[in-house]
Parts: C-alpha cells; structure tokens; sequence
C-alpha cells in the first residue's frame, strides 16, 4: 500500500515534470515555446532583421498595442534581433501589464539575449506564476550567470512546474555546481533533477544517482542513467557507464531488462564497443528478470 | 424526631423495599419529620450559632492524606497513602466514582454499600444499597454519613454509619441533598442549592439551618475548619449565623477566562460515574487558607485542561506558571503549598503551588479510570521552578495536540501579556512552524503585530524565505512583524523586509504590511527591491493589499531613490497602464513630499543614510 501511493506521487511528480521537461527540451532544442508564434506579418525579407528606431520607439511607448506589435515583430525575428534586447529589458524593468511582461520574457527567449537575463531573473520572484514560468523557460535559453543563479534559486519555488523547469535548465546550461541541490531536489520528489544530474555528473556523482536504483521510482532514476550513458567520453568515462549498467543489470527486473533494450537499440554505431559489449550482456542477463 | 420506615408519602413502594435493605442489617432510628422541611423561617442565624456553641471549640479531625484511583475495568481500587505507606488494592464492582472523606474511602458498585480503611484498604462495612447511586460523605473519624439518589432518582437518602457498620441514622427526603460533612456527630448536609441544615446524628433532629446567598451544595471539612460551598467557599465561623444576608466568612477565586471553563467543584447532589470524564480533566483545584480573613492558600489556585496544569495568583488572577503534564490529569486536590495530581497511567506528581516545579512523584503502579486525592496535612517541600513563565508557555505551544488547543489559544494569550522578550520570539516560532496548528498560527501572528520587544528573534525570523528545497514550508509572519519593527522603529530589519518584498511565497497582506514598515524604516539599500516590486506591479497590482503595496514602494523610492527613485514614479504616473488605483494615491503622496519639501520636490542626495523622518498620515481624501 505504501509502495503504491509513493510510486503514485512520484507519478505525479513525473507528470508534472514530463511537461516542463518537454518545455526544457525544447528550449535547449531552441525550438518554439509552447505558445505559438505570432504570425510573420512583419517579418522584413532577405533573413535579416533590422532593429529600427521605430521598433524600438514602439517599445518605449504607453499604448500596449503598440508594444505588443513591436514584441510581436522581435519574436518572429528570433536571435537575429538580439539588438532589440536590451530595449525590451528596459520594458520590463519600468514595468508593465502581466500579459505584455510575459510576451517580453517570450521573446527575450526566442532570442536567446543573454544581456537580459539579470532584468529578466527579477521575474523569478513575480507573484503571478504564470511570468515565473516564462521566465524560468526563457532564462533556460537567454542563459549566463544570471540565469543559473536565478534557476538554483527556483528549484526552492512553490509552483511544481518552475521548480522542474529549473532543474530540466540546470542541466541544460550544465550549472556543474549545482548538483549538490539538484540531488536535494530529486530527494524532494522534483523528478527532472534525475535528467539534469545525468547531464551534469562526474565521478562518484554519477554513482550516487545509480545507487538510487531500487530506493527512487525506476523510471526517474533512469531518466539520468540515460543521460550518462550517452554522453561523450570525455566526460563519463567507458568505466564509468560499464559501472551504471552493472547496477542496471544487478537489478534483475523486467523494467531494467526493457530500458536496457532501448539503450541497445539506441547506442551509436560509432560508441564505444566496450559498453556495447556490457549492454548486450546485461540486456542477456535480465531477460526474463522479476517483475 | 425519629422513626423506623415512618416514610412521608413521597417515598414509594420501590424506595421502601430499597430502605428495608438498609434496615435489615441496623438497628438504628429514621427520621423523616420537619427535617428538610421548606416551611421554615430565616431565624437570622440563630439555630446555626446555637449549634456553633455547641460544638464549642471541637474541630474537625483531619482526614486522612491519600490516592484513591479507580483502576482495571472500574472494578478495582488502588490507594496509595501520600505520607509513606503501602499501596493497597481493593477490587470491587463499582457503579459509581468512590468517595474519600475523613479517615474512609466510601463506594457503591455490585448492589452494595461499602467503606474501606483510607490509609490501608481494609475493608471496614458492607450494606446492600437497593440500587441507590452515592452523592457524597462527610466522616469525622467515627462515623460516616453518605447521601444517596432516592429510589427512581427522585430525593435522597442519609446514612449515619460508624466505623463498625452500625447504622446510627437513616433519613429519606424528597428534597436534593447535597454532599454532607460531619464534626462531633453533627452532620452538615447542604441541600436545595442553599441551606445547610445541621442534623443531631443523636436524635435525627434538625439543630440548626442557614440560608446561603450562593449556590451550595457541598460541605467538608479540611485544615480543621468546616466549609460550605460550591461556586465559592463559605466557612463555618463566627460569621455563619449572617449568612442570609449575605455576611458570612466567604472567599471565591476571580472571574477570569479559563479555556473549557472549569468548575471548583462538581455539584454535590450529583452521582459521578466511576470513570473519569472531561470535567474531571477539565477542572479547578484552591484550598481555603486558615486564619482571618479567610483567602486561598498561598494565593494560588489551579486549573487542568487535560495534561496542561495552570497556577494562578488567587488574588489578581494572573497566570503564575504552566506545567504540561505527561498525560492526561484525572483528579487531584490542593494541598498545603502543593498541588497533588494524578494522571491517567496512575503517576501522582506533587507540584509546588508557587512556582509549579514538580516536588515528588508517586505510583499508583497501574493505569486508572479516575482519581480522588484528599490532601488535608500534606506539605511537601518545595519544587524548582523550571523556566520563565514564558518558557513554560513555549512547551506547552509546542505540545501541537488537537486536543490542547483550546488550552494552547488561552495560553497563547497570555502570553501576549507578558513584557518578555522569550514571549516574542515563541509567538515568532508558532507563526512559522509547520506543525502549529492553523488557529494558533493565527492568533500568535496577530499577537505578533503588538509587540514591542524581541526586534532580534523578529529579524531573524525575517532572513526565512519559502523555500521548497530545504523543507520551508511557512514563510515568517512577515506582516506582523512589519508592523512591530515599524513601530519600534527597527532599522536593522530593512534589508530584511525588502526582500520580503519580492517573496512570490509571502502573502499579500504580507507583503502589503512589509512595504509600509520600509517607508518608515527603509533607506537608499532598499531602492532597488522597491524598484523591482515598483516594475512588476505597477500596472499588474490587483486588489487592496497589492495596490497599497505598490503605493508604499512608490514612496519609498521617492524618499530613498533620489532622482531615479522620484523619475520612475513621475513616469508611472504618465503611463497609462500604471493601475489607476495606484496612481490617485501616488500623486497624493507626491504633492505631499513635495509640500514636505517646501513645493518643489527634492530628492535626497545619493548616499544619504540619516535616518528619515516619520511619515505624516496621508490627508483624508
């Protein structure tokens, strides 16, 4: 009884965790948001855009329309009106609506303008979590200093989703110094610091998530063994994932031999031949595991 | 005047055959004539006085100092003398709650009547009782006088009996009579809930009858002294004989609020059931202290809610000292510079009356149902005091049970009153916990907000923040504390407050009541977590408390921001998307600020740290 409803909780955290990781992917992808773009109206031909004094004037205005338009036109121009950055950072730090502040933090996203990111980490801390979203998921692309702080900061956040945003984005913008949180989190049930640890480990690290096997639900933990696994060389080392698929195979259950299976049909033609080897075999060894 | 089964027409056939069970077995007289009678007339204390002289100087005889608990499945007594001795046990049938009085241990239970040796448990005389349930006893060291429910549940029944079984006086009466005392042979029997009629155990009559101007119905003996009483204590003195106009020797404790409202003594006219219940744990424990004028024993009376036991000073009423006990209280009685209490698991705990430290422990050796302590000579030696009152609260706060917390909020309030730093910051520990109960979480935060100490547990607590990670579930009373660091013009508590400011987790009012204390506390460090909250909200803030929120940011920047801080609002007020809210009340504080400044605005130079002046209430709109 209690083994069902922990697993349940921890389903719920997954769920809730499979969403923002989504979200986080995408971003890292520097795919759209989940809001859909605004149509290219105003999108100047050639592929280049060009910052005007017009644009930017319409920033600077009173009329939300006006600004809306302008947020509008940035968006669909993506990095390449990064020149536009700071003006809507100014945006945001004189204030405006909620709607408007959330389409600012959109676009500063979209255009992956790191020189907003410290304007843009004071929304962290708004009130409406709606904007809290959007900026975790926008400082995940934005990045720098001022993002990993302000992403450290938001795993300790109320809202589920900020917290599991933040730490998919710890991962993603490789913040190696915050594992030591990202393990406290995944303690407090954030199941996306799994993903985020796998991503960032070294060493004894990635021990330590292994070891989680069997004491965390399977389909968290794995969700960092696979990022192990699949990482270069140069950063976990061929002994290292050999260790990971040992405890992977000591496990013996059906749901190591499966995941197992899809690492096999998964790894690189190209990877190395030695953790293949031990794949093969643990996926051998647990065939017809313990449920 | 007496006479065998000569019952007045109330008794009925029932009763009859209940009382041929007594008389089966004695050889004593019944009276039933004129005694209890309604048709007498106040003699303005004379018949009473005649009974005072007869008794001249004969005191009563001390009772016995002992435990009595009801144990097993209320069919067992357990008693342990509180001076030394062995605990005994007695097992018996028991339909009602066992009575200590003098030097016996009354019972009833199994059809039967029985009296045992208080200090020893041996078994001193049995009489069938025809199904009449027990009210009370009085004993004077021969004989023991027990009132009972009459048949049916209608009047009552007195029985005289000595030590020895023999019954000296039988009296049935359709009137209610109260619980009896007994001196040389006279019992004093309250009943009506207003006389206390003497009764010659001798020749049944009736000696003597006063009038009390307050509920009675009960009287005892204790500290050689005889009293009456219910809700307050009358004693037997000179005095008595003024008793219908209200002259008598009288003490009562204070009026004051008590969680679950406990009563000093149970209505002497009432069977209590065997098994202890809430008004047993829920209760008043004072004893009458000797000498003139008549008070209550070092100045102390007590009260239990269940395992909280409380000292209070019996003049003023003021709370003296809290103990929270291990378990649940179940009886106990006052003793000479001491509470004596037992528990439910049978433990007996004497606390000093002055100080509530716990002077000795006893074991009754098993778990009980009830607990009946009659403490007449008894005086241990003093117990330590342990902690500050304010301390004491703290633990007893800290308990977190359901059940105590009618207990804790009384408690709570309390420690309100007390001009102790250690108040302070327990209110800031329950405000905060996790574990507190929500209306105790209430009441402590808005305690907090009148405070004017503790400015140091206050700022401490402000360095919390809600913080998912490492388990901070509760943000800090920020508000409250806000507006006591604002009154007692905390600067230290700035830095503090304004990242208070921008806490997503902090509620409203919170928020509302951080950013009025940075205007009167605040300084140019706070700037920039005024100017971050100044952007978010300004033309987002939704409802009163952000509004005002807003509001007192705009005036923070505008006392601390120098230049900046009064060019952002100057532009928020020529922005049409600032709330418009906002914005009427912005323009008020500008003019003022800027009638402040001698009708043109002058910011503060940067770098400015003097402490700024109080602000001025807004002028009414």
């Amino acid at each position: 009884m209690r083994r069902i409803s922990v697993v349940f909780a921890w389903a719920m955290g997954i769920a809730l965790g499979l969403a923002a990781a989504h979200a986080g992917a995408q971003a890292s992808q520097g795919a759209a948001e989940v809001k859909p773009k605004p149509k290219a109206a105003a999108l100047p031909t050639g592929g280049t855009f060009t910052v005007t004094p017009a644009l930017l004037q319409k920033l600077k205005s009173s009329d939300e329309a006006q600004i809306r338009a302008a947020l509008d036109d940035l968006r669909l121009a993506g990095k390449s009106a990064q020149a536009a950055a700071p003006a809507i950072g100014d945006l945001l730090e004189r204030g405006t609506t909620t709607a408007l502040a959330e389409a600012a933090l959109d676009t500063l996203g979209d255009m992956e303008a790191e020189v907003a990111s410290e304007r843009m980490a004071v929304y962290v801390h708004h009130r409406d979590v709606a904007l809290r979203r959007a900026a975790v998921k926008a400082l995940i692309r934005t990045k720098g200093p001022a993002a990993a702080k302000a992403l450290r900061r938001a795993l300790g956040d109320a809202d589920p989703m900020v917290r599991g945003v933040a730490a998919t984005g710890l991962g993603t913008l490789k913040v190696k110094d915050a594992v030591p949180e990202l393990f406290m989190a995944l303690e407090n049930k954030i199941a996306e610091a799994a993903a985020a640890i796998g991503q960032l480990c070294t060493g004894t690290d990635c021990d330590q998530l292994a070891a989680k096997l069997g004491r965390l639900p399977f389909d968290v933990v794995t969700g960092g063994l696979d990022q192990i696994l699949f990482r270069p060389t140069a950063e976990v080392s061929d002994d290292e994932k050999v260790k990971v698929i040992g405890k992977l195979r000591e496990l013996g259950t059906q749901e190591s031999n499966k995941f197992l299976k899809d690492v096999q049909t998964r790894w690189p033609k190209g990877g190395s031949a030695r953790v293949r080897q031990s794949i093969d075999q643990a996926v051998l060894a647990t065939a017809g595991g313990a449920q | 005047m007496s006479r065998p089964f000569a019952a007045a027409s109330f008794v009925s056939l029932v009763s009859l055959a209940s009382l041929a069970l007594f008389a089966a077995s004695c050889g004593g007289g019944t009276t039933s004539i004129h005694v209890f009678s309604t048709d007498w007339s106040d003699d303005r204390g004379v018949s009473m006085e005649n009974v005072r002289t007869r008794l001249g100087g004969a005191k009563p005889t001390p009772g016995a100092d002992v435990v009595v608990g009801v144990a097993g499945n209320a069919d067992k007594l357990v008693g342990l003398p509180l001076t030394g001795g062995n605990k005994w046990t007695f097992a018996h049938p028991l339909d009602s709650r066992p009575l200590v009085a003098g030097a016996v241990v009354v019972g009833s239970g199994g059809g039967e009547l029985f009296a045992l040796d208080a200090l020893h448990g041996t078994k001193l005389w049995a009489r069938p009782t025809g199904g009449l349930a027990v009210h009370g006893a009085g004993d004077d060291g021969g004989v023991t006088v027990i009132t009972l429910s009459g048949a049916g549940g209608h009047g009552s029944v007195l029985l005289a009996i000595t030590h020895d079984g023999a019954v000296v006086r039988q009296i049935e009466t359709d009137k209610l009579l109260g619980a009896p005392a007994v001196v040389s042979r006279i019992a004093f029997v309250p009943w009506a809930n207003q006389y206390v009629s003497a009764l010659d155990l001798s020749n049944g009559d009736e000696a003597g009858r006063v009038v009390l101007r307050e509920k009675t119905s009960r009287a005892w003996t204790e500290g050689n002294s005889l009293y009456f009483g219910e809700v307050g204590i009358f004693r037997f003195d000179a005095h008595i004989k003024d008793a219908s106009r209200n002259l008598a020797t009288h003490v009562a404790l204070p009026v004051r609020e008590l969680p679950g409202a406990p009563v000093l003594m149970q209505a002497g006219g009432e069977r209590l059931a065997p098994v202890a219940g809430a008004t047993d744990r829920i209760r008043l424990y004072a004893r009458p202290s000797s000498g003139d004028p008549l008070g209550i024993e070092d100045d102390r009376f007590f009260a239990t809610y269940f395992r909280i036991v409380m000292g209070f000073e019996a003049k003023k009423g003021n709370l003296a000292w809290v103990h929270l006990h291990d378990n649940d209280v179940v009886g106990g009685d006052a003793a000479k510079g001491a509470l004596v209490l037992c528990d439910e698991l049978g433990k007996v705990t004497v606390l000093d009356a002055a100080s509530g430290g716990v002077s000795a422990t006893l074991d009754l050796g098993e778990p009980i149902k009830a607990c009946m302590v009659q403490a007449e000579a008894f005086a241990p030696t003093s117990g330590p005091r342990t902690g500050s009152l304010a301390a004491q609260i703290a633990k007893s706060l800290e308990s977190n049970e359901a059940q105590l917390a009618t207990g804790n909020q009384f408690l709570l309030r309390e420690l309100a009153t007390l001009d102790d730093e250690a108040a302070t910051k327990t209110l800031v520990d329950l405000a905060e916990s996790p574990r507190a109960a929500p209306p105790l979480v209430a009441a402590a935060r808005d305690t907090l907000a009148s405070r004017r100490n503790g400015a140091r547990f206050m700022v401490e607590s402000l360095q919390k923040h809600y913080d998912f990670l490492h388990g901070q579930l509760r943000t800090p009373p920020v508000g409250p504390m806000a507006q006591a660091l604002a009154a007692m013009n905390e600067k230290t508590a700035a830095p503090a407050l304004a990242d208070h400011l921008i806490d997503p987790a902090d509620s409203e009012e919170d928020v509302k009541q951080a950013a009025a204390a940075l205007v009167v506390l605040g300084g140019p460090g706070q700037v920039p977590q005024a100017k971050s909250f100044f952007a978010m909200y300004r033309a987002s803030a939704d409802g009163d408390d952000m509004t005002a929120a807003l509001v007192s940011a705009g005036q923070v920047l505008l006392k601390y921001g120098s230049k900046d801080g009064r060019a952002i609002v100057d532009a928020a007020l020529g922005d049409p998307l600032t709330v418009a809210a906002a914005k009427e009340r912005l323009e008020v504080t500008l003019q003022q600020v800027e009638l402040e400044q001698g009708g043109a605005a002058k910011p503060e130079p940067k770098g400015d740290t003097k402490p700024a002046p109080k602000p001025k209430p807004e002028p009414k709109k």
